[in-house]
């Protein structure tokens, strides 16, 4: 419990990074944190599997794109945005919207919430046993996607010679 | 033990967050870091139903959510790159043509 309470200070504060910073390698570095500390997150509700695919991928691999790709186009640092009055209002009736109708809502759907299953078995070996027989076929497609995504990134990124 | 309800608590706010981030914010860049922090929102939520109801699907559900999120970077950045290339900037406002 003060696992996650300390880990919810780290996520809360890190979105706000992302928000709030104006220059954006300081908001991959914020963005960063926060994917190390939905990882850990992850980890400590019995999801051992993707805790590390979270840090291997994400932390990893999509943030060393985004990272490279901003310094390889050297971004300024944006000024500060025009706030019109009426985004700023649309904002709180937007928000006051959401707590009269989603809040009741969801207070109480989590009143008559299902009892916590305790006999959870969230190990590597059971998640890579359902992936392997259950979502064999959604897991070939998978790797057929991320090889057309390859394919057309690179077609988009590629200087065209006239 | 955590309960369901606080983990979901915590991933709406860090989903509003995120919602509010691409609404804000005017860099493409980071309005796409934005859209990786809905996309781990959601995930947290999912593999919170997932340790509730004791069902594996749900961690299923964000291994696949993951990789399409990969494959979304690639082509994501790919397209700001060649953006960038045409206009010379990557403020959102600045691409509002489709016109090379």
């Amino acid at each position: 419990m003060v696992a996650f309470a300390i880990l919810s200070v780290i996520l809360l504060v890190s979105a706000l990074g992302v928000l709030f910073f104006h220059n954006p390698l300081h908001s991959a570095l914020s963005l960063i944190t926060n994917m190390m500390g939905i990882a850990a997150m992850f980890a400590l509700l019995d999801a051992h599997f993707l805790a590390t695919v979270q840090i291997i991928v994400y932390a990893g691999a999509v943030m060393v794109l985004v990272v490279f790709v901003l310094m390889l186009l050297n971004i300024k640092e944006e000024g500060p945005r025009k706030t019109t009055r009426l985004f700023v209002l649309s904002c709180f009736v937007a928000g006051g919207l959401f707590m009269y109708f989603g809040v009741p809502i969801m207070y109480n759907a989590f009143a008559q919430f299902p009892a916590f299953n305790p006999n959870f078995n969230g190990s590597m070996q059971t998640l890579g046993k359902e992936l392997y027989t259950n979502y064999i076929f959604p897991f070939e497609a998978a790797s057929v996607l991320i090889m057309a995504a390859v394919a057309g990134a690179v077609m988009l990124a590629k200087r065209k010679f006239r | 033990m955590i309960s369901t309800q606080l983990v979901l608590t915590l991933s709406a706010i860090l989903f509003g967050l995120g919602a509010l981030g691409v609404l804000v914010r005017r860099n493409a860049i980071v309005v796409f870091m934005c859209i990786e922090l809905m996309l781990n929102a959601v995930n947290l939520s999912f593999v919170a139903f997932a340790r509730n109801w004791a069902d594996l699907s749900g961690q299923i559900a964000v291994f696949f959510v993951m990789v399409v999120a990969a494959a979304e970077a690639a082509v994501g950045l790919a397209i700001i790159i060649s953006v960038f290339r045409a206009s010379k900037s990557i403020e959102t406002a600045d691409a509002s043509e489709l016109r090379a």
